[in-house]
């Protein structure tokens, strides 16, 4: 691959790879040292001409680097997966805190509450509209898990909505 | 958009049925049309996800710090040193090992006798000793025949007894 090639399909992808480590690990900064960390895996990569589908192929990498990520935090202690909300919250920019309104912090906070899998999933759907291909290929995962994993997350989401509006709980 | 196609299209949003194409229509629908009570929950939700969409990574140095990572080594396997004195040390083992072997080589061939060398002068005098040399080994030779036929004697006797004629009560027995 040389450089053109990697300024055209892999750079312009930054901002998508950036959004999910980011829904996956909660941390800017941690985020940003992830997607550059797959720039560079890319780049010195083997084989691409193999890759079909590089964007796709940056998300894999992507999420297996902020998984090893959360789970070297894990081991040392310092976050958990469950915190990962939170986290999120306290990183906004005060500009960004005055803007999101309470809404949208709502539901930030319930998508952080979903199984990983299911969060995945529809993170990659309804925010950077993959294909079920595409996802499945993304997570290592067969069309019907996508599916099923998509169902439950919409559901949770709508169900949560749904209680949050009626009841305020 | 009627509001039965965007009932339709969000039953099967929710049930994870519709198409990327149909996602899109209502994307476009809750972004352009005022949220009703009816469909409060996708209606937040679809916000949610606009803005989701719009963030982006804050860092404009981000492509100009990866280029400048990846135009800084070639392609290929490479072995990094830390610094220059790392370097000098491992060849200065390297050359301290190879002096060593030299050294010790010499001193081993200069000390050990040649194995080829002649040791005489006078092909005549070499002749007598190498003369005397066979003889004295022809004689030892002989002395040690005599003592292995004392031993074949020994054997032919042993035979001898081994090949003994077995006694009537034996056969009878047998």
């Amino acid at each position: 691959m040389n450089l053109e090639d990697f300024e055209n399909r892999v750079l312009p992808a930054k901002h998508k790879l950036y959004r999910f480590a980011f829904r996956l690990l909660g941390s800017r900064e941690e985020a940003k040292d992830v997607v550059q960390d797959v720039m560079i895996k890319v780049w010195y990569g083997r084989d691409l001409a193999e890759v079909q589908n590089m964007e796709a192929w940056c998300m894999r990498i992507t999420k297996n680097l902020s998984l090893d990520r959360l789970r070297s935090r894990q081991r040392k202690g310092t976050h958990s997966l469950e915190n990962s909300a939170e986290v999120q919250q306290d990183e906004l920019t005060p500009h960004e805190k005055t803007e999101q309104n309470e809404s949208m912090k709502r539901i930030d906070q319930l998508m952080a509450t979903l199984p990983d899998k299911q969060r995945q999933v529809m993170h990659l759907r309804d925010v950077e509209g993959y294909s079920y291909n595409e996802i499945g290929e993304i997570l290592e995962l067969d069309m019907n898990q996508v599916k099923v994993n998509l169902f439950r997350a919409r559901n949770a989401v709508r169900e949560k909505l749904i209680k949050l509006n009626a009841y305020g709980l | 958009m009627d509001s039965e196609r965007i009932e339709t299209l969000l039953e099967k949003y929710w049930n994870a049925e519709t198409s990327l194409e149909e996602e899109n229509e209502l994307y476009l629908f809750f972004q352009t049309c005022p949220a009703s009570e009816k469909w409060n929950e996708a209606a937040e939700l679809f916000r949610y996800l606009h803005n989701e969409k719009k963030k982006t990574m804050q860092d404009p140095f981000f492509d100009q710090a990866v280029t400048k990572q990846t135009g800084q080594r070639p392609k290929g396997k490479t072995i990094r040193m830390r610094n220059g004195f790392q370097i000098m040390r491992i060849a200065a083992g390297i050359l301290v090992m190879v002096a060593a072997v030299y050294l010790i080589g010499m001193e081993v061939r200069k000390n050990s006798p040649q194995a080829g060398a002649d040791t005489e002068t006078d092909p005549q005098r070499a002749f007598e000793e190498t003369k005397k040399a066979l003889l004295m080994i022809s004689r030892n030779f002989n002395k040690a025949q005599q003592e292995v036929g004392k031993i074949n004697l020994l054997n032919e006797a042993e035979q001898k007894i081994r090949n003994k004629p077995t006694t009537p009560e034996q056969e009878i027995k047998d």
